[in-house]
């Protein structure tokens, strides 16, 4: 309850900062620039949500206040192309149910008349707000909507800053790779476990493709229904397997399942490759403790990329003011990505017209310098997918994510017991 | 696959279906005492687990500790449901079935919101009580302490309530179940016995918890994933019986593990399913139910 | 039609009950028109969309007394056949919606036929189950597209293939439509020999059988119909929405979604499932609206009371502030 309190004092405060409370004929700044978010606030994925929702808040800050962050439009003070104009986000809950999403962004589009909707985590939500979007010709950009397929809509007016699974899963083996011929001990067999919802199983299917193109051999794979009780018939089929490499695509709730199952069962796997989601959320790593040691991940973000990326200890302080503490993930660090990729293309276009927008958006070419990610940057193809961002494996050592691979921004060895 | 996989397999099956079957006698008990199947089972055991955890972060008890403090507060709270929603849903003088099934649905929905803004959406986990992370060897079979302690109390419980069932208060709840207005004329006060069984089922439900909360994580929605097997435990051993609850929890526990060993493990529900449909075409009333 | 104790009474209030409908339509028709804003116009496709879907499963849970849970199942069959039809072969949806409803009625007789044995809560479950298998078969079959669902993209606006790129008022009417051929499906069962057989069954079984009414093939005709109307229901909302995956369309929730409706507006009544509608789509989409944003449960408490209270202060169903009570009862109150 007084965090909740707190939120709301925040929230008021944001607000105010926002200018939202003070009519706005009466003054002389520019109006509001309002932009919609949807996001599940509420059911499973609502800890998911509501950090997004942070997140966002967190960039808005950046670009409306003062906070002199060394990245593109962190000076502050609104955006200067629209006379210092501020960004105001509303929020809308899409209890992660295709329906609602559409709904709700319906709503946010025709009657808040927000200029462009950031979303949404899960791929099913993404499907029908990228839909209504491309009908209402409002831009969609997704922060963190990794299915590929959703590129491949045909759909003008969507616009991903963030790699694909298809980029992720690439990135997963050329580590592979590149670690084998450095350590002369090579992955030659994986076992991929998956929920079975779209996440899971699109994931699934690219990991066994890029395993046959890359001759490694997929000793199981295990499809199991998400929030389910029990995991630890899974991981005794995890441990007959034996892998060189266990792959799970997971949610939060069944990772933290997953890994005390392995342990249950006395199976330590040599290496653990996860599909980001569930296994980076920080909610994992406090359930399990050090069981999350040397467990890694796919990201499209490294939090310790500083020297690179000068940007990331104040936003990350400032995300922590936000969100009681929590650290700058993955997820969250391509959602305040994804308002400043907006963000810039509003300043470009210096108008809030949907057409403007969207040739502003088509033009972005944001080196990744100005941003907290590691990519080279930000281009945007004919899909409306980034050219230039370029995931990176992390590894939990010691208590904290560090960047293994590619081995050109790595802060840390790889721990690999792969062939040991 | 080897002879000690399976026998793993079909022990750590047995164990969860022990935890089944506690959840699903806390149902049992109430629908075969007054009719009323609760919708929001699955809820009790969510805020048992979430008060094992308050308790825990607060004072560091041990959740065994809390067995007996956790299933007071959810006797407590059995006995406040009955008498502000069941009691009144029980007096309506239209459709009581359906009333009484939507009112616990509705309160499935209240409490799954009303725990999120109380503890927030964060996925929690208790990893540092006394049976965490530890294992049984036997032999070659490696069990989960957590698991087999909960298993443990879980047969414990089901003796506590079987010896309920001999007492006198417990032939008043057979007496009440037989003929409910007919009790009336020998002196039992009938609102008071199905308080109290309101109150024993959310106990019930609250000792699963508070075992489950030392292996399982903790969300707002976290009942909904053992709701689900608990209303077929009870269809499956039939409406109101103790002994059907405990048989086919531990016959779930079984089909699940070797469904997800054998076949698929997006599939082990769909193997439980398909027994409990195979068993109501020959036992519409389920394995122990009355015909 | 009619056969009863008083059958003037009964011509008479079912007379009115048509011109009542009647006018309704009409002003549901003109309502949209000075409503401008496409959310609240959106609000009011789903309110339809459900009342059509509610008294669907009034036909088998209310009049017929099977209280059903998973009727989820119906929609999601109706959803997915014509979708594919539509994706794979390039049926519109027009006549797609046509092969939904038949095979809603096939699945309904098919899982009418093992369960209508079942008595009270057991066939609740079984319901309930039954639906959740073919919700996880079909997360795994990937003809279907297993968990990825399937989106129906944008091609040309379209009346015959009920596609609109940003107008609803046109899908409106299509609802509109559909809750109101439900509504007249309910109206014409509930005066025919059927209707009669469905309230006796309800009232007492054995009463029924005695009277040598066969009890089982009324169910499965409830069965039947219900499946049916749910099933174009489903069609419709793949149309609406554009993509479909098996957890939207064939979940639990959605089984309690469907029987809401009718159960807060009336079980075993006419205007129950459309009063109810009216009043939950509203409540949930707005608190979804209102409150949802702050992510911290609030909107859900407020729903969920909303059911227990309605429930519990209105046992009879919100029709009953009108003077309307539930059929099932005999005895039907004459307010004029």
């Amino acid at each position: 309850m007084i965090g909740f309190g707190r939120k709301l004092l925040l929230g008021a405060a944001l607000l105010g900062m926002a200018g939202g409370f003070a009519p706005r004929q009466a003054q002389a700044a520019p109006p509001d620039i309002l932009i919609g978010a949807v996001y599940p606030l509420s059911g499973n994925a609502a800890p998911i949500g509501h950090d997004a929702q942070q997140a966002l808040e967190t960039e808005a800050a950046i670009i409306n206040g003062h906070h002199d962050v060394p990245m593109l439009l962190g000076k502050g003070g609104g955006l200067p192309g629209l006379g210092g104009a501020h960004v105001k986000l509303i929020f809308a809950d899409s209890q992660n149910n295709p329906q609602i999403a559409q709904s709700e962004a319906q709503r946010l589009i025709t009657q808040d008349h927000v200029v462009a909707i950031i979303g949404s985590y899960t791929s099913a939500t993404a499907v029908t707000i990228s839909q209504i979007c491309n009908r209402y010709r409002v831009p969609y950009i997704s922060a963190e909507n990794s299915a590929p397929s959703l590129s491949k809509q045909g759909l003008t007016w969507f616009f991903r800053p963030s790699p694909t699974d298809n980029d992720f899963t690439k990135a997963m083996f050329d580590f592979y790779a590149a670690i084998g011929k450095k350590t002369g001990r090579p992955v030659h067999s994986v076992a991929i476990i998956h929920e079975n919802s779209v996440f899971g199983t699109d994931s699934a299917r690219i990991q066994t493709a890029m395993a046959k193109a890359a001759g490694i051999k997929v000793l199981t794979d295990i499809s199991y229904q998400a929030s389910t009780p029990s995991l630890s018939v899974e991981a005794e089929r995890l441990r007959a397997a034996n892998a060189d490499v266990v792959m799970p695509s997971s949610y939060t709730s069944d990772a933290i399942l997953m890994v005390h199952a392995m342990h249950d069962a006395g199976y330590t796997p040599k290496a653990i490759m996860a599909q980001d989601a569930g296994f980076i959320d920080p909610a994992f790593i406090k359930a399990v403790g050090p069981l999350a040691e040397g467990v890694m991940s796919r990201s499209s973000f490294s939090i310790d990329a500083v020297k690179t990326r000068p940007a990331i200890p104040a936003v990350d302080a400032l995300f922590k003011a936000h969100d009681n503490g929590k650290e700058l993930n993955d997820l969250t660090a391509r959602e305040v990505t994804a308002l400043q990729v907006l963000a810039d293309a509003l300043n470009r276009a210096k108008s809030t017209k949907n057409t403007a927008l969207r040739a502003a958006l088509r033009t972005t070419d944001i080196p990744g310098a100005e941003t907290i990610m590691p990519w080279v940057g930000i281009k945007f193809d004919k899909t409306g997918q980034n050219i230039e961002g370029n995931p990176v494996i992390l590894q939990y050592q010691h208590g904290q994510w560090r960047t293994v691979f590619p081995f050109a921004v790595a802060t840390a060895p790889a721990i690999w017991n792969v062939g040991k | 696959m080897t002879a000690s996989l399976v026998a793993q397999v079909a022990i750590g099956g047995l164990l969860m279906g022990l935890v089944y079957a506690l959840v699903a006698a806390g149902l049992s008990l109430i629908f075969g005492l007054m009719d009323v199947v609760n919708f929001a089972h699955g809820e009790l055991l969510m805020l048992a687990m979430y008060a094992v955890f308050e308790i825990h972060a607060a004072f560091g008890l041990d959740p065994l500790l809390q067995l007996p403090l956790v299933a007071a507060l959810l006797f407590g709270i059995g006995v406040a449901i009955y008498r502000l929603l069941i009691a009144r849903a029980l007096g309506v003088r239209f459709n009581t079935g359906m009333v009484q099934i939507f009112v616990t649905f509705g309160l499935s929905i209240f409490l799954v919101g009303a725990a999120q803004l109380a503890f927030g959406s964060d996925f929690r986990s208790i990893d540092n009580g006394v049976l965490s992370g530890r294992t049984v060897h036997l032999g070659q079979i490696v069990l989960p302490l957590p698991q087999v302690a909960a298993g443990l109390v879980c047969l414990l419980a089901f003796a506590a309530l079987m010896a309920i069932s001999r007492t006198e208060f417990g032939q008043a709840l057979e007496a009440t179940r037989e003929d409910r207005d007919a009790v009336a004329l020998i002196g039992i006060d009938r609102d008071r016995i199905f308080s109290l069984g309101w109150g024993i089922g959310a106990a019930t439900v609250g000792i699963a918890g508070v075992m489950l909360a030392n292996f399982y994580y903790i969300s707002p929605t976290v009942g909904s994933n053992f709701a689900l097997i608990a209303y077929v435990t009870v269809a499956l051993g039939g409406f109101g019986s103790l002994a059907g609850a405990l048989v086919a929890g531990l016959l779930i526990g079984l089909v699940e593990a070797l469904t997800a060993l054998f076949i698929d493990p997006s599939l082990k529900q769909v193997g439980v399913f398909a027994i409990y449909v195979a068993v109501l075409m020959f036992r519409p009333r389920g394995l122990f139910g009355r015909l | 039609m009619a056969t009863s104790p008083r059958p003037n009474a009964i011509t008479r209030r079912r007379t009115r009950e048509l011109v009542v409908g009647a006018a309704l339509l009409v002003v549901l028709a003109l309502l949209p028109l000075p409503i401008a804003g496409t959310y609240l116009r959106g609000l009011m496709v789903l309110t339809l969309l459900y009342a059509g879907l509610a008294q669907g499963w009034n036909i088998l849970g209310g009049y017929c007394g099977q209280i059903s849970l998973g009727h989820a199942l119906y929609f999601g069959i109706g959803a997915y056949t014509s979708t594919l039809l539509y994706t794979r072969l390039g049926i519109p949806p027009t006549l797609g919606l046509f092969a939904g409803a038949a095979l809603g009625a096939l699945a309904a007789l098919a899982v009418g036929w093992p369960c209508f044995r079942l008595s009270g809560h057991y066939y609740a479950i079984a319901t309930l189950v039954v639906g959740l298998m073919v919700l996880l078969l079909v997360q795994n079959w990937g003809f279907v597209n297993a968990a990825m669902g399937i989106t129906i993209p944008f091609r040309t606006e379209s009346w015959v293939q009920l596609q609109f790129r940003v107008a609803v008022l046109p899908f409106y009417y299509v609802m509109l439509g559909y809750a109101a051929i439900a509504w007249i499906v309910a109206w014409v069962v509930e005066g025919s020999r059927w209707g009669y057989i469905w309230r006796a069954v309800k009232d007492d079984v054995a009463a029924a059988r005695s009277l040598a009414v066969r009890v089982f093939p009324s169910k499965m005709a409830a069965a039947a119909i219900s499946g049916a109307i749910v099933g174009a229901g489903g069609a419709l909302y793949a149309q609406y929405v554009g993509f479909i995956d098996p957890d939207s369309v064939l979940g639990l929730s959605l089984s309690v979604l469907i029987a809401l409706p009718a159960v807060v507006g009336g079980v075993g009544t006419l205007w129950g499932p459309l009063l109810g509608a009216a009043v939950l789509i509203p409540v949930q989409q707005l608190s979804v609206a209102w409150l949802g944003s702050s992510g911290n449960g609030v909107d859900l408490m407020i729903y969920g009371a909303l059911i227990m209270g309605l429930a519990l202060a209105r046992p009879q169903g919100l029709v009953s502030l009108f003077g309307v009570r539930s059929q099932a009862g005999g005895e039907v109150v004459d307010d004029a």
